[in-house]
Formats: C-alpha cells, sequence, structure tokens
C-alpha cells in the first residue's frame, strides 16, 4: 500500500507524538532509535497491507495493533529508566525512574514524596552543616524559655530565641545528612528493585 | 489477585523466554519476531510494547542488534542471539522445563483426587 499525504500526515503524527513522550525521559540517540524502530514497524506492515481498500481503515487498524503513543513511550521508559536505576543506583537515574513511577502508578507517587522527603532532609542537614562556619551565630539548636523547639539557621535572629551549639554540630549535621542521603538513595534503589521484580515476575 | 492479573502477570514473566527463543531461530527484525511469536502464541497484546523489550535484552547483552538499510524500501533493525543470550536462553529453557513439570505433577495429583472423592 502506497500511503497518500494524509496517511503520510497520520503516521508522521504518530512518530511525533512518540519522540515527544519519549523525550520526556530518554537521551536523544535512544529516543531517535525508538522512533526509527518503531517506523519501520509501520513502514513494514502498511507494505504488507498492499491491497487493502481502505488505506484510512488499514492504517488505522496497524497504529492501534501497535497501540496508543503514550502507551509505547510508557513502555520504553520504564524498561529503560527503572532497569537504569537499578543497574548503577546512580542519583540522576534514581530521580527519574521514581518520577516516572510517580505519575503512572499510586504506588510510585508515594515512594517519589518519600524520596523528595528524604533527599529535603538530607540537604537541610548538610546546609546547616556548611552554614554553620559561615554564619556561627545564626546556626545552631534553637531554644524558646529554655525548651529546645528546632535545629537550623534563622535570619535574623528573633530575639525570643536562644541559639545554643558550637562548631561540633558541624559534623554531627554532616553525618545524618548523608546517612538520610544514603538511607534514601538505597530505599529507593530497593524500592525500583522490587517494582522491577514485580513487573518481570 | 484477579484472574485477569495473574495472566498479565504470566505472559509477561514469559514474555523474554518467548523473544529469546523466537531470535534463537536465526537473525530477525522487530516485525519477522512479532509475527513469529504471533503465530505460535497469544503472547503479543500491544506490538509496540515488544520493542522495549528488545531493547532491555540487547542493553542486557543477550542479544545485539543491527540496522541494515537496501533490503526494504526502509531501514530494518535486525536483532541475534549473542553468546550471553544463548547460555541464559539454555539456563530458561531448563527453569522451564522443571518448572513446568512440577505445575503438571500438581495437575495430576490434583485431578485424581478430585476423580478420588467423586
Amino acid at each position: 500500500m502506497h500511503l497518500t499525504e494524509t496517511g503520510e500526515s497520520r503516521v508522521n503524527g504518530y512518530l511525533f507524538v512518540l519522540e515527544r513522550s519519549l523525550k520526556t525521559f530518554l537521551p536523544p540517540d535512544v529516543v531517535r532509535d525508538a522512533v526509527r524502530e518503531i517506523e519501520s514497524h509501520v513502514r513494514e506492515r502498511v507494505i504488507e497491507a498492499d491491497g487493502a481498500p481502505n488505506e484510512r481503515d488499514a492504517l488505522e487498524r496497524i497504529l492501534s495493533e501497535l497501540g496508543p503513543p503514550l502507551r509505547v513511550a510508557q513502555a520504553y521508559s520504564a524498561e529503560r529508566t527503572i532497569d537504569e536505576a537499578v543497574a548503577t543506583g546512580r542519583f540522576v537515574s534514581i530521580v527519574r525512574a521514581v518520577s516516572h513511577l510517580a505519575v503512572s502508578t499510586i504506588g510510585g507517587f508515594f515512594a517519589a514524596l518519600g524520596l523528595l522527603i528524604g533527599y529535603l532532609t538530607a540537604f537541610c542537614f548538610i546546609a546547616l552543616a556548611a552554614l554553620k562556619p559561615i554564619f556561627p551565630n545564626n546556626v545552631g539548636i534553637q531554644f524558646a524559655h529554655g525548651v529546645p523547639v528546632g535545629l537550623g539557621a534563622h535570619f535574623p535572629m528573633s530575639p525570643d530565641i536562644d541559639l545554643r551549639g558550637g562548631y561540633w554540630i558541624i559534623p554531627i549535621a554532616l553525618f545524618f545528612g548523608l546517612a538520610i542521603f544514603v538511607g534514601t538513595q538505597r530505599g529507593a534503589r530497593r524500592y525500583l528493585s522490587w517494582w522491577r521484580g514485580r513487573r518481570l515476575s | 489477585m484477579s484472574h485477569e492479573t495473574w495472566q498479565e502477570q504470566l505472559r509477561r514473566g514469559t514474555l523474554d523466554l518467548a523473544i529469546l527463543l523466537t531470535v534463537s531461530t536465526g537473525r530477525l527484525y522487530g516485525l519477522a519476531i512479532i509475527q513469529h511469536l504471533e503465530a505460535f502464541t497469544d503472547l503479543v497484546i500491544t506490538e509496540g510494547t515488544i520493542y522495549p523489550i528488545l531493547g532491555r535484552l540487547t542493553r542486557e547483552g543477550l542479544l545485539e542488534a543491527e540496522w541494515v538499510e537496501g533490503e526494504a524500501p526502509h531501514p530494518r533493525k535486525y536483532y541475534r542471539l549473542t553468546r550471553t543470550g544463548a547460555k541464559r536462553l539454555a539456563d530458561m529453557k531448563g527453569e522451564w522445563r522443571a518448572f513446568a513439570e512440577k505445575i503438571d505433577r500438581l495437575l495430576v495429583a490434583s485431578e485424581r483426587a478430585a476423580r478420588a472423592s467423586h
């Protein structure tokens, strides 16, 4: 079957949506290769449909058997991002994989929420350790009327707050920050590994 | 677990084995793999979702892929089994046969028990 201009635009439209969706998660060279392969599949099917009485129906059947572009893109992303995150354990790969799950599953959404809280907490502790030598009088354990109310930095210092804690806060904050970061990373990797196993099981 | 979920998990679990078995017959491009699977099984529900699996198996080193131009009006991406893939396939075949045998034994035992109770 030789595609008319309308048929070509339908195929190009499908590939355009697929490419746009894949670009969200995958590197450009992988996207190019994936779109090229899907296009090859469509062209192959179109040749097979030679002699079909109605081009529009034949093309719609081919594209419907292939699956909606968003679903195909989701399958690519799931295979690629989660495998990469589990295999490498890299921060960017893990964040990318959990973000992908967050928009496609309820469990993934809560995992992403937990991950965000974990990373933010780790970042706050590390920031405290970094800010203490620069603002020694603004960073420490905050006491209000003799009761500890928090640990952090205050700009400007409130007269009601009594700040305690010397430079020993730095190693402690660093320790907690790094421990929470590593714990969050490991937790996320374990979750992705479990999700991957469940998908393959 | 619903019956549909169980069927879906069974299908996904066996898809890697089915694809490796298909490619073990020789160098094949995506659509030829899908058609082979469709001829022998009903494992392919959405054709487009087979390609990401082929990509993963390639990244895992079980398959190797190569673009070939000039054979058809459009380029085709061919897949072939690597040595690692052939070894993994042999392991998977052995495990599958052992697994199927155990389930068969369970089925026979269950059917015998059902007959005896009637």
